[in-house]
Parts: structure tokens; C-alpha cells; sequence
């Protein structure tokens, strides 16, 4: 492509050139006497140099060569013939060519360094304006919009944008009025996963798309650019390869944009979901403490009366303590069960003892574990570990409480704790009825009634502080298993991940 | 059981019905008892009646109870038992921090109030100087000569064991959150390596518990930090 050349009509400069050489050559004949010979091979150079710089390389080159022929005709002695009589005419006729065609040579170059400059400029204010569109872009559909609009008018190119969406899939930005070429989405593929742009030899009007560019962005590719000319040949697609490849950037940084705009807004609305949901468990628990606390404290403020309160009165009185510390329990467990079931469950994980835990659970517990002896089997190398203690002193408790209550008076119950790489092994066993064998794993389901052996109404609350144990150790990304226990009774088993526990620096003594 | 009648407690706490057992119940151990609605009522009360010990709610509509708690130890050493009807233990630890010395989760029965008062109670004057002797159990420490034995029997303990022990005894039935203990017997820069703190009490335990995992005098306040129990 020679952009110097007037396409239009591609045969009047060479006219042209030879009108000029003609020209020259009348102006010069009257003048031959008066002027040197040497001054008129200057005028002739200057009519090459005009061409050169008006009409470019083509002419000019024809015009030098005229001017030379012409200059020999006319003004050379013997004049009226090509001949050269003196030889020194030689030098100047070769040096006339030589100077006319290197004249011819600087001067086109000059020319078409100023067109590419002027092009350059002009793709560049292009690009410019592209970009800031891109930057005041809102969706995904204007950032292909803008782009699309641009390649088409500018370039008669047709472009097609895919983008890939947070679960991988790729999808088509779509406009309604705007042709698409035929896409070989393995192409599509290849260029995603390679994150380089893909060259395509395609047929001539297959309206395939010839060039695929990623939307690559500091982390990851976003999206692919394909295009394919509407009407030029594919020389013309391909020479504007920088062009594109600055465009896919651009369109990379929108679409990257845009991305981290959603991600913002998403942030947002789950922050304010997650606050929404904490006040309100917050003011939950605080009203329905409140007049538990009251309920309790007046109840044993009657069973303490002093004098005592007649025999039915009292037990009355207790029970009614009772059934309210049943029920603040199970108000607990309801509280804890609702923040764990948030989708960002918070842990205030420490490296502690497991033996720690689990005294603080058995000091809870305290009385309602009186009728049956502990058997603790915790080794005294365990690694500390990495948890949240209030909720695993929960599970220990839930646990601990469970196998009391399902286990005759008297017999002991048994916690064992085993640190196997990569997990700490705990487990609560106890001599009760056991889990019914074909209902074994399900008494985890926070909605799936819980059986064991016992009348369910005499149990309240167990179903949901198993339920709770299975939200804790999942939350610390370990597992938790019911399991029959040999010779009688039931186990239940939870596991949590070791990890590297910190270092403590000797003490200097 | 019978208490002294010019021991003074000063509850505030805005549920008139929380109110009206925890007075009840503090009057029938033949204490005086004064209370008060709000946190400003509470320290003007606090300021005029002198009280031996306030019972105050963290949840007070006009102000809130931790900057209460720093407000009083300005000028007041009294102990404070605080009521916490909040989740999480962040809001305990801070009324601690500021200076309170125990807590009490609502719901919670008269029986377990009754114990952490005359706790408290029994502490005062906080600060006394003691005889430099102190026994729990069947360990007796002497603080002259920094020795501590077990059924008679020397038990060795390490500079930093030994710190530890001589300041959870100075606070004894007080609650010492993590981040003060680490403080004070790490210093500043350990405040956030509860795992030390952790090590070294249940070295502790070992050393002077029968059953360590069962503590009767080191016991854990979870999530909140440790108390020591004679």
C-alpha cells in the first residue's frame, strides 16, 4: 500500500511528471544562450525535486530520467541528437541522473515518514477517544458497543467480544444490530488459555474471523476480541494488528473495571445484609434474655424463700427454674445455630490445649455430669491446635451432655483425644442405647428428627446441639461421625485439622 | 450465711424485674442494697453511697458500660461484678480491660450471683497487704523466699511459671483477661501470643493441679482469659 499515491487516478501523475519535464525543457530553450549549461541542469534537477515532493517516488524517478534524456536532446552539443560530443557531458548527464534520483528518494521517503506520521496521529486520537469511552463505559454491553462501533466505522472491521463469566463460561456480548463473523470457539479457547493473540488463515469472504486477541489484565485473561474484515483483504486486518492489540488492552481494563465494580457492590451488599443480621440476633438475644433472666431469678428467689415455702410450692417453684434454664439453653443453641448458618461464619481461632477446652466444658457442666464418672484419656503431648474455644467448649459440652443423658446413672463416659497427622482425633463415648444402626450419620441433619432410644420429649434440644457440633467443625474444616461403639453404647467422633502450631521460645533461665 | 449489714452493694441495671430479684436476693443475705437505672444515676450513686461492690449491666440505655467501668476506676478501686445479656465475649473482655473483676452471662441463677459477690467480697480490701505466705490445696507458696512446695516437696518452677503464679494469686477470684496477663508477665510486645499464655498455665496446672485437665484453681474463663480460684 503506497498512501502517497492518489488512488483515484493512479495514470495523470505520471502526465504530469512528463508535462513538467517538457515545461522545463521550453522554459530553458530560449534561455540557453544567457545561461550556462550548468545552471540549466540545476533547473532540471529543481523539476525533479518539485515532482518528488507533489507527486511521489513513481514520476519523480520517470521525471529524472526524462530531464536527462531532454537536457542531452536539447542542450548537450551537438544539440537535436544524443550523442555527446565532449565526454566531459558524460559526468554531468551521470551526476544529473544521480542527484535527480537521489532527490527523487529523500524527498518520497520525506513524504510517506509525514503520511505515517499524520496516520499514526490520527489512530492515536482515535484510540484516545476509544479509551475514553471505555472509561466512562457501564456495562459490558457498551464496552463491546464502543469497541464494535469503532472497528466498524474506522477500520470496516467486524468484531465480536466474548467474555468469561465468574463460573467459567464464556459467553457472547451480543448486539442486535451488528453482523457476526463465523466463530471457531476452539479458537476462542486456545487463545484464553495460551493468553497470546491467535492468527487465523482463513478463506477470502468465509466470514470467518481472522484475528483473536485475549483481554489479558494483570491476573487473568477476562475475555477474547475476534474479528474479520467486512470488505477489506485480510493484508489491510493484519497490518492493523498494533492497533487491535492496544484496543484488546483498553476493552481488558473496562471489562476489569466493571469486574471490580460487581465485586464492590457485592461486598457492599453483603456487609450490610451480614450487619443487618447481627443487630438483629444481637437485639434477639438481648430481649429474650432479659426477661429470661428475670423469670429465673424470681423462681429462685421463691425456691430460696426463707422461711421455706410449703413442700408443693417449692417443688413448683424449682421446676419452673428448671424448665427456664431449659429453655435459655435451647435459646443459646437457637442464637448460635443462626449465626453459624451465616454464609461468613466468623472463628476467633487461638493455638490452644485441647485439654483446656475440655476442662472448662466438664467445669460447666459441672452437676449435670454428677452421676457419671469421666474416663479422660488425653495425651499429654498433644500439639496445640488451632480453634475457636468458645464454640469447640460448645461441642465438648453438647457432646458431653448428650452421652450423659442417654447413658444409665453410673456409667462412665469416655473422651479420648489422638493427634495423627494431619488430624486431632476426639472422641465422646458413652454406654447408652447406642445410635439406631440405620439411621447412623443422619442424626447430624439440623432438621432430621433425632431417635435414640429414648422418648424424644424427655431429650429437648438434642436433635439441634448435634446439629451445632456439625456447623463448629465444619466451620474449623474438620468432620464429625456417629458411630456404634463395640460392646454398647455410642461414640461420636470429631476431627480437627493439626496444622503448624506456633514456636515458643525457650525461657532463658 | 448471715452478712454484714453495713456491707453496701449498689446494682445498676435498667430491667426493673432483673433488678428487683438480684435486690431481693442481695437483701436477704442481710446486705444493704442501692440501685440505680442509668449509668449517670450509677456513678453519682456510686460517688455519694460508697458502695463495697457495684453489680452493673453492660447494656444501659444511656451509656455505655465499659466507658462506665474506666470512668469509675479513676478514682474508685471498688469491685465490679458485670451483667452481660450480649453474645460474644469481646464486650466482657473490654469491661474487664477497663477494670471490672468479674462477669456474669444472662440468663444466670441466684445461686451462681450469690457466689461471685461474696467472691468479690471476700477480696476486699484489693491491694491489702498480705502475710507473704499463701497455701491452696496442698501447695503452699512462700512470696519471701520464691519458693513454692507441694506436700512439702520443692516444686520447681521457671522465672516466667513463677511470675505468672505470683499474679494471678495477687488477683485471686478476680477474671485476668489474656491481654493483661500476657502484658504483664510478657510485656507489650507478646500482647496478641495467647499461645504462650496457654503453654504456661497448663504447666502450671500440671505442676500444682491433682488433675490437670480437671483445674480446681487455675480455671479457664473461655475466650475471656483465666482465674485463679483458692
Amino acid at each position: 500500500m503506497d498512501s502517497t499515491t492518489p488512488r483515484r487516478l493512479p495514470i495523470s501523475p505520471y502526465l504530469l511528471a512528463l508535462a513538467v519535464c517538457i515545461l522545463t525543457t521550453f522554459v530553458c530553450l530560449p534561455l540557453r544562450p544567457l545561461l550556462d549549461v550548468a545552471n540549466i541542469v540545476m533547473l532540471f534537477l529543481l523539476a525533479v525535486f518539485l515532482v518528488a515532493r507533489l507527486l511521489g517516488r513513481g514520476p519523480a524517478v520517470v521525471a529524472a530520467f526524462l530531464s536527462v534524456g531532454l537536457f542531452d536532446f536539447f542542450f548537450v552539443p551537438p544539440q537535436l541528437s544524443f550523442t555527446v560530443s565532449d565526454a566531459q557531458y558524460l559526468i554531468t548527464l551521470a551526476v544529473m541522473l544521480a542527484v535527480g534520483l537521489a532527490t527523487t528518494h529523500l524527498t518520497a521517503s520525506m513524504g510517506e515518514q509525514t503520511a505515517l506520521a499524520t496516520r499514526k496521529e490520527g489512530e492515536a486520537r482515535e484510540l484516545y477517544e476509544v479509551a475514553r469511552e471505555l472509561a466512562g463505559a457501564l456495562t459490558l454491553g457498551q464496552v463491546a458497543e464502543i469497541s464494535q462501533r469503532f472497528l466498524e466505522r474506522a477500520h470496516r472491521i467486524r468484531s465480536t467480544l466474548f467474555l468469561i463469566h465468574a463460573d467459567g463460561e464464556l459467553k457472547t456480548v451480543l448486539l442486535p444490530d451488528h453482523p457476526h463473523g463465523a466463530i471457531e470457539t476452539g479458537f476462542i479457547r486456545t487463545v484464553i488459555d495460551r493468553g497470546e493473540m491467535l492468527e487465523i488463515d482463513t478463506l477470502a469472504g468465509s466470514g470467518m474471523a481472522a484475528l483473536y486477541f485475549p483481554l489479558r489484565t494483570a491476573l487473568q485473561v477476562r475475555g477474547v476480541l475476534a474479528v474479520s474484515p467486512l470488505d477489506q483483504d485480510e493484508d489491510a486486518l493484519h497490518a492493523l494488528r498494533p492497533l487491535l492489540g492496544t484496543l484488546a488492552s483498553l476493552m481488558a481494563i473496562a471489562v476489569e473495571r466493571l469486574h471490580y465494580v460487581d465485586v464492590a457492590q457485592d461486598t457492599q451488599l453483603q456487609v450490610a445484609s451480614e450487619r443487618l443480621r447481627n443487630s438483629l440476633l444481637a437485639a434477639l438475644s438481648h430481649d429474650l434474655r432479659t426477661p429470661l433472666t428475670a423469670l429465673i431469678g424470681t423462681a429462685d428467689t421463691l425456691a430460696l424463700a426463707k422461711p421455706p415455702l410449703p413442700a408443693a410450692q417449692q417443688e413448683a417453684a424449682e421446676a419452673l427454674g428448671e424448665q427456664a434454664r431449659a429453655m435459655g439453653k435451647l435459646l443459646t443453641n437457637v442464637l448460635d445455630m443462626a449465626k453459624l448458618q451465616a454464609p461468613h461464619v466468623t472463628l476467633r481461632k487461638e493455638w490452644l490445649p485441647l485439654e483446656e477446652v475440655v476442662g472448662s466444658a466438664l467445669r460447666l457442666l459441672g452437676a449435670a455430669l454428677a452421676n457419671h464418672p469421666l474416663r479422660l484419656n488425653l495425651p499429654t503431648d498433644l500439639p496445640l491446635v488451632e480453634f475457636d474455644a468458645v464454640l469447640l467448649e460448645r461441642v465438648l459440652c453438647n457432646l458431653l451432655e448428650n452421652a450423659a443423658k442417654y447413658s444409665p446413672a453410673g456409667a462412665a463416659i469416655d473422651v479420648t483425644a489422638e493427634a495423627t497427622a494431619p488430624w486431632l482425633t476426639v472422641t465422646v463415648s458413652d454406654r447408652g442405647a447406642g445410635f439406631p444402626a440405620e439411621k447412623d450419620g443422619e442424626p447430624f441433619d439440623p432438621f432430621a428428627l433425632f431417635v435414640r432410644g429414648l422418648a424424644e420429649s424427655s431429650t429437648p434440644g438434642v436433635g439441634l446441639g448435634l446439629a451445632i457440633c456439625k456447623a463448629i467443625v465444619d466451620a474449623h474444616g474438620g468432620t464429625i461421625t456417629a458411630l456404634p461403639r463395640e460392646g454398647g453404647g455410642a461414640s461420636v467422633r470429631f476431627t480437627l485439622p493439626l496444622g503448624n502450631p506456633p514456636a515458643i521460645e525457650e525461657e532463658r533461665p | 450465711m448471715n452478712g454484714d449489714v453495713s456491707v453496701r452493694i449498689l446494682i445498676v441495671e435498667d430491667e426493673p424485674q432483673i433488678r428487683r430479684f438480684v435486690r431481693n436476693a442481695l437483701a436477704a443475705e442481710g446486705w444493704q442494697v442501692h440501685e440505680a437505672e442509668t449509668g449517670r444515676q450509677g456513678l453519682s450513686e456510686a460517688a455519694t453511697r460508697t458502695p463495697d461492690l457495684l453489680i452493673l449491666d453492660l447494656g444501659l440505655p444511656d451509656m455505655d458500660g465499659v466507658s462506665l467501668v474506666s470512668d469509675l476506676r479513676h478514682w474508685s478501686s471498688l469491685p465490679i461484678l458485670i451483667l452481660s445479656a450480649r453474645d460474644g465475649e469481646q464486650d466482657k473482655i473490654d469491661a474487664l480491660d477497663a477494670g471490672a473483676d468479674d462477669y456474669l452471662t444472662k440468663p444466670f441463677g441466684i445461686g451462681e450471683l450469690l457466689a461471685r459477690v461474696r467472691a468479690l467480697l471476700r477480696r476486699r480490701p484489693p491491694g491489702g497487704e498480705g502475710s507473704s505466705q499463701f497455701a491452696f490445696g496442698d501447695v503452699a507458696v512462700d512470696f519471701s523466699r520464691r519458693s513454692v512446695t507441694r506436700r512439702g516437696e520443692a516444686v520447681h518452677l521457671t522465672p516466667i511459671e513463677y511470675q505468672l503464679l505470683s499474679l494471678l494469686i495477687a488477683n485471686a477470684g478476680k477474671v485476668m483477661t489474656h491481654r493483661h496477663l500476657l502484658r504483664e508477665v510478657w510485656g507489650p510486645t507478646y500482647a496478641e501470643s495467647s499461645h504462650y499464655l496457654r503453654v504456661y498455665v497448663g504447666n502450671l496446672r500440671r505442676k500444682l493441679e491433682e488433675d490437670p485437665a480437671q483445674p480446681r484453681y487455675f480455671l479457664t474463663e473461655t475466650g475471656v482469659g483465666y482465674r485463679f480460684q483458692a
